[in-house]
Formats: C-alpha cells, structure tokens, sequence
C-alpha cells in the first residue's frame, strides 16, 4: 500500500507522553498526507464515580468539571500551535464521557485507520493493570494503533 | 495516572500519632511539609485548603477510608501523603465506620485531569477489603508501599 493511513486520529489525555503523540502524529500526517484529528475526552464517568464513592460533593463536581473543560481546551488548542508550527491541518474534538468508549466510537465513525496514542503504563501492580484509559483503547480500538514512546528528538524538532 | 506514580516512601506515615480527625490532617500535611522543605506559610496555606474542603462536607468515604483533598499551588505536581493510625479515628464517614487509612491528596489548580484519576486510582485500590485490613496492619512505609507494589 503506497499510502497506508488516510484518517489518523490522537488520543491527548494533557500527559506529556499524550503530547509527544501529538507531535507524532503532526509529522506523520504530513508526511502521509492524511487528515488529523486530535480528541480529548472531559472524563465525566470518573467524576460521577467520585461522588458515587463520595470522595466529590456535588459542588466540587461542578468546579471539577469546569476545570477539566478547561484542561481540554488548553491541550488541544497545543495541539493546534504544533500543527500549525508544521503547517498541517488539524481537527480537535472534545468529548465528555468514558474515554475509551467514546474514543472507539470516533474511530469507526471516522473510518479512522490509526490510532496515535503516548505511552501506555508500566504494569508495576496487578490491581491498577488495565484500568488506564489509553491501555484499554489500544485493545479495543478498532483500527491499527501506534504506541509513541517518550522521545526527545521530536521535542528539540518541535522547540526548534 | 495513579497511586504508584506519586507514592513515595517518605510521604507515608506509620504509624500516625494524632488521635483526631484535625490532629491527622495536620500530621499529613506536616509531613509533607518536612519532606519538601515547605515553609511554615505553605504550610498553613495547605492546611487551609485541606480544611475548606473538608467544610464543605467530610472526605471520610467509608470502609475505614478517607480521603482529604484540595488544589493547591504549593505543590508542582500531583502530591499523596499517606497515613495509617492504629487508633480509629472519626472522621464522619456515611457508614459511621472509624477510619485508620488516610490518603492526602493535593494538585496544582492546573491539573485537574491527573487530580481526579488519581483520585479515582486510589477508590479503585480501596474496594478489596482483604487490601484494606492489610494496610492497616502494614508495619512501616515500606510494608505500604510493597502492598501497593503486590
């Protein structure tokens, strides 16, 4: 195939292996020609699962979800002054919910053929393996998915 | 993130000697305080924070768990203190159930999203109540931090 991927999209969580992704992603979009679409979901499902567990009262959900609203537009408008440093066009997504579920969900809408996303965790205990949002995506994603690892080559790019 | 990526070994107290609900928020925040080299107005900038919060309705969450949190600028990153007492203490937790496992949670106002998984991390963690009779009983902070480790 002399152009594999078409409609790439990246997973930005605002960890900075998210946004070493975003610089990957930047590079192999140009370099494929492909569309972009960087995606950050606001993590709604943990937010109702901590006043589930009542560790949030209502009023500090509220403020939280303000803030991770916040969050959100913080990190993908980076997104945005990386692909403009490299003259790619980009598409940014906010989404609210289960990010898994909801970033699968933007995959076969878009016909995605890979998903980007930073580092997957260590499995350091057994009690917290498969709990990350990104560990489930790339098991449940269905299109190929590339995992970037830290990498200080594309920071001095992107800085320089 | 998660309760591995902050748990440091000097930032886990064992056992803790306040007897009540405020003697052992200040104990957490003194010793990360004493850790990090935190001036006595960080200090208190902290334990004000803890305590706001902590107004707006108990952090105890049952179990024999609770959880003070707030944001706070002090810190540079998402920070965890993490105290066992031998002594049950009341910190009004739903179930009316003492509690003797405290996890200090602070973020920088900018870090809401590893703030609330961290959070959640530390929920997670907490459902095995065969995990939490063991933390209760953990000897020292290296005993904790193996636990978590397992």
């Amino acid at each position: 195939m002399a152009v594999p991927f078409k409609q790439i999209v990246v997973y930005v969580d605002g960890s900075e292996s998210s946004l070493t992704a975003i610089m990957y992603a930047i590079n192999l979009a140009k370099e494929h020609d492909a569309n972009l679409c960087a995606v950050y979901v606001v993590n709604t499902k943990a937010l109702s699962d901590l006043v589930k567990a009542g560790i949030f009262v209502a009023v500090e959900r509220d403020e939280y979800q303000r803030d991770l609203v916040l969050d959100a537009d913080r990190y993908l408008n980076h997104a945005q002054r990386l692909a403009q440093q490299k003259a790619v066009e980009i598409e940014t997504v906010k989404l609210e919910g289960a990010a898994h579920v909801l970033v699968k969900q933007l995959l076969k809408e878009r016909e995605a053929d890979l998903l980007v996303l930073g580092g997957i965790t260590d499995i350091r205990s057994r009690r917290e393996e498969l709990a990350s949002e990104t560990d489930r995506m790339l098991r449940t994603a269905p299109c190929p998915v590339l995992v970037v690892k830290d990498d200080d080559d594309i920071w001095f790019e992107f800085e320089a | 993130m998660n309760v591995l990526d902050v748990l440091e070994k000097d930032l886990v107290k064992v056992p803790l000697k306040s007897s009540d609900k405020r003697g052992v928020i200040v104990e957490l925040v003194r010793t990360l305080t004493d850790a990090r080299g935190y001036s006595e107005e960080q200090f208190e900038e902290i334990l004000d924070a803890i305590l706001a919060r902590e107004s707006l309705g108990s952090t105890g969450i049952g179990g024999g768990i609770a959880i003070p949190h707030a944001k706070s600028d002090v810190v540079s990153k998402v920070t965890m203190v993490l105290g066992i007492s031998r002594l049950p203490i009341d910190f009004g937790s739903p179930d009316d159930e003492m509690s003797r496992i405290f996890f200090l949670v602070l973020a920088p106002s900018q870090q809401a999203s590893a703030h609330v998984e961290l959070l959640a991390s530390i929920a997670r963690s907490c459902t095995s109540k065969i995990f939490r009779r063991l933390l209760e009983q953990a000897r020292d902070s290296e005993e904790v931090i193996h636990l978590f480790m397992e």
